[in-house]
């Protein structure tokens, strides 16, 4: 089979076929890193930019570290704010990253369709969308299937339950998308406040309560929540929101004991999240973190024009 | 003298079922009739063409003053004929906004004297169209204000709202509200439902529209004073509308071309183009269904373009980053013409033209009142129809600045082939 994706903006257009493959080549790049010597020479001359427009520290770090055991050159362009505010443009942006002749670029940047946009702009490098706005964040949607498929095995059939501000949540919509494509049926819980209008659309259902939300669920998703959204007035207190919708062990003992606790980090404990549950035994939060390495690893792998072994 | 020869006839009420020759003398329509004979007229074939009157579009942002490098009274008077349009209404909100007597005043003369479409002006509602005082309404009728609007914004609170129906009952002129519940739609980028939830940008609900169309109906009730609703794009604020006509209230609404040919949609399918974003979003499925029957049932009462064109610089952006409007002064007509044909026709032929005619014609003061028909001795501003004429949107032959058209490239059929203005022809591509 080949890789027909130059890009990654979004998972809307991946098939569940590819999606099989590209975790096992995910699997295979794992082992790598557990390997005395890690670096390959996979992608040796290739120039990646990180160009981070957001604070962000796990994500850009996890694709510098992918980027650099397969030996690309790679250099970070950071940044906060958008680049108008600066008075260039992301257009002038990209055609500054063509000119520097960059064979790909990884996005994060604050604006919705930002990652679409520049890959509309750049005629040769591709695109890795690392989280536009509050549209998508196909990289960790890879990476918190992969976690959860090691677990798990072959995920048709089962149930995951999302808990937390799926509003403003990139994490939420590109996870929808990767694990309704492999056959689970997503749920969706939190505070209405919290929840987008239209949830058929994103091809998930909506159970106001997360405790029969969670019931028979195979993974608890849990979504960071933002100390704005109580300065918004959508949430009365963290407090409150910790009492009705936190990740307790009572609320997680719902699920049964073999269900899986994720989180896209960083973690807000005793917020979304108790510690008890973010430290205990159902938790692979950090799993999720080494599978964003190796996944990151197997896109750029694939997408950049590797072989696949 | 111009003879148009065996054209169908719309007179801005019906249609004549035989072709007709019409002659034009200086800036008159001097004769109708089934077959004329008059030495030395230049003569324009019209067979298989509707003449029409000249159409109307009350709702532009020309940008003059102070936005020139978008648009300006000049470019804009040219792309509305080349659009079909002999007379155009334009948006106070410039810089300054339009909202005193002198700047009236500007905009009427050079409006015109310009060599396409005649530019009429609007003044704003409030002083500095800022939401706390009512502007010099007055002075601004007589200088030739043919609406007044804060369009961009609503009108602020429902007291001024209020003191402007009162204050303007007597004056002729009628008040244009955009309507915009703020509160609900402070950072709205798209249409709150499919849109919203896919893009996760802040929705614009539609109910923020039918808040601020019930309160201008109330309002209108209190004071006894028209209101008119542009740009209306929601069915639930077109039922507000409707119920309001049908107690007798003397409410009045537009819709643009975009709303009634494209919805939330195109904004995902396209990838977030910044071409799709448009203050009111584009909305629903259902919406866009909504609005073709209340084109139908008389609901509404014109059509517009809500033309606002940008400068590439600023439009081209990631989404969320640019800024809001459309830009289609010269292609709206096809547009709209275009979704009515393969829609099959909802509408009966002789509505959609009196929407582009005779339906915002009597919305315009009463110095405007002979616009929007056609009979012997009525200015000759004319506009030739041919239903059709397929071609594409080629906007690097646009006569606008703004070049912000998502219909760009798109073969559309249903062409305006030729707009006169007071007798002269603007443009003949027969």
């Amino acid at each position: 089979m080949n890789w027909r994706h130059k890009d990654l903006i979004d998972l809307d257009d991946w098939t569940r076929e590819e999606l099989n493959l590209f975790l096992e080549q995910a699997n295979y790049m794992e082992e790598l890193l557990n390997r005395p010597i890690k670096k390959v020479p996979a992608l040796r001359g290739k120039l990646i930019v990180n160009f981070f427009f957001e604070p962000s520290t796990r994500t850009r770090v996890s694709f510098e570290l992918a980027e650099k055991m397969l030996s690309a050159d790679v250099v970070n362009w950071s940044s906060s704010g958008s680049s108008v505010s600066k008075g260039e443009t992301l257009r002038d942006t990209a055609w500054t990253l063509e000119a520097m002749g960059a064979d790909a670029v990884v996005i994060r940047y604050g604006a919705v369709g930002s990652a679409d946009y520049l890959s509309r702009k750049l005629k040769k490098a591709s695109v890795f969308n690392a989280g536009d706005g509050t549209h998508g964040h196909p990289t960790q949607a890879l990476l918190d299937l992969h976690s959860a498929w090691k677990k798990l095995g072959n995920l048709e059939g089962s149930r995951m339950a999302i808990v937390g501000d799926v509003l403003h949540s990139r994490v939420a919509r590109s996870n929808i998308k990767a694990f309704s494509k492999m056959g689970v049926k997503v749920i969706l819980s939190g505070p209405a406040t919290l929840m987008p209008t239209d949830i058929p659309s994103l091809g998930a259902e909506y159970d106001p309560d997360p405790r029969s939300a969670v019931k028979d669920a195979d993974m608890i998703y849990l979504l960071r929540i933002q100390k704005e959204r109580q300065e918004q007035g959508l949430i009365p207190s963290l407090d409150e929101y910790h009492l009705r919708y936190g990740a307790t062990e009572e609320l997680v003992s719902l699920a049964g004991k073999d269900a899986l606790v994720m989180h896209p980090g960083p973690i807000n404990r005793r917020v979304e999240i108790a510690s008890e549950v973010a430290d205990g035994e159902q938790s692979i939060i950090l799993k999720q973190v080494r599978s964003g390495v190796a996944v990151r690893m197997a896109l750029l792998y694939l997408c950049l024009g590797g072989v696949r072994n | 003298m111009i003879l148009i020869r065996g054209v169908t006839l719309f007179d801005g009420v019906k249609i004549t079922e035989k072709p007709l020759d019409i002659l034009i003398d200086g800036e008159k329509v001097v004769k109708i009739a089934p077959s004329l004979a008059v030495e030395g007229a230049e003569e324009i074939d019209g067979t298989g063409k509707i003449l029409c009157p000249g159409f109307i579009d009350i709702h532009v942002h020309v940008r003059e003053p102070g936005f020139e490098w978008r648009e300006d009274l000049e470019s804009c008077s040219m792309a509305a004929a080349a659009g079909g349009y002999s007379t155009v209404v334009a948006m106070p909100n410039t810089e300054p906004a339009i909202d005193s007597a002198p700047l009236v005043d500007f905009v009427a003369r050079k409006g015109a004297s310009l060599k396409g479409a005649r530019i009429l002006p609007s003044g704003c509602v409030t002083r500095e169209r800022k939401g706390h005082l009512i502007a010099e309404l007055g002075k601004m009728t007589a200088a030739g204000a043919a609406f007044f609007t804060d369009d961009g914004s609503p009108v602020s609170t429902s007291q001024i709202l209020k003191t402007a129906l009162y204050y303007t009952r007597d004056l002729g002129v009628r008040i244009m509200e955009h309507p915009e519940e703020t509160s609900l739609t402070s950072g709205g980028q798209v249409n709150e439902g499919l849109a919203s939830s896919v893009s996760g940008l802040k929705g614009v609900p539609a109910s923020a529209e039918y808040i601020d169309v019930v309160r201008g109906i109330a309002l209108s009730r209190d004071t006894g004073s028209p209101i008119h609703f542009t740009h209306v794009s929601t069915a639930l604020a077109m039922d507000a509308i409707r119920r309001a006509k049908k107690e007798g209230l003397r409410v009045s609404c537009d819709v643009t071309a975009h709303h009634l040919s494209l919805d939330e949609n195109h904004v995902l399918v396209s990838k977030f183009d910044a071409l799709y974003k448009v203050n009111p979003p584009l909305r629903s499925k259902a919406d866009v269904k909504a609005l073709w029957e209340a084109l139908g049932d008389g609901t509404v009462d014109a059509l517009i373009t809500d033309h606002a064109p940008w400068h590439n610089d600023e439009k081209d952006l990631p989404f969320q980053e640019a800024p809001f409007g459309i830009a289609s002064l010269e292609c709206s007509v096809a547009v709209i013409m275009d979704t009515w044909l393969k829609l099959g026709r909802p509408v009966s032929l002789e509505r959609m033209l009196q929407l582009f005619t005779s339906g915002p014609a009597s919305l315009l003061p009463a110095r405007w009142g002979h616009l929007g028909r056609i009979e012997e001795g009525a200015l000759a501003d004319l506009t030739l129809l041919d239903l059709e004429e397929s071609r594409d949107v080629d906007i690097s032959s646009w006569n606008s600045k703004g070049k912000n058209c998502p219909w760009k490239g798109e073969i559309l059929t249903g062409w305006p082939v030729m707009s006169m203005i007071r007798g002269s022809v603007f443009k003949k591509e027969i």
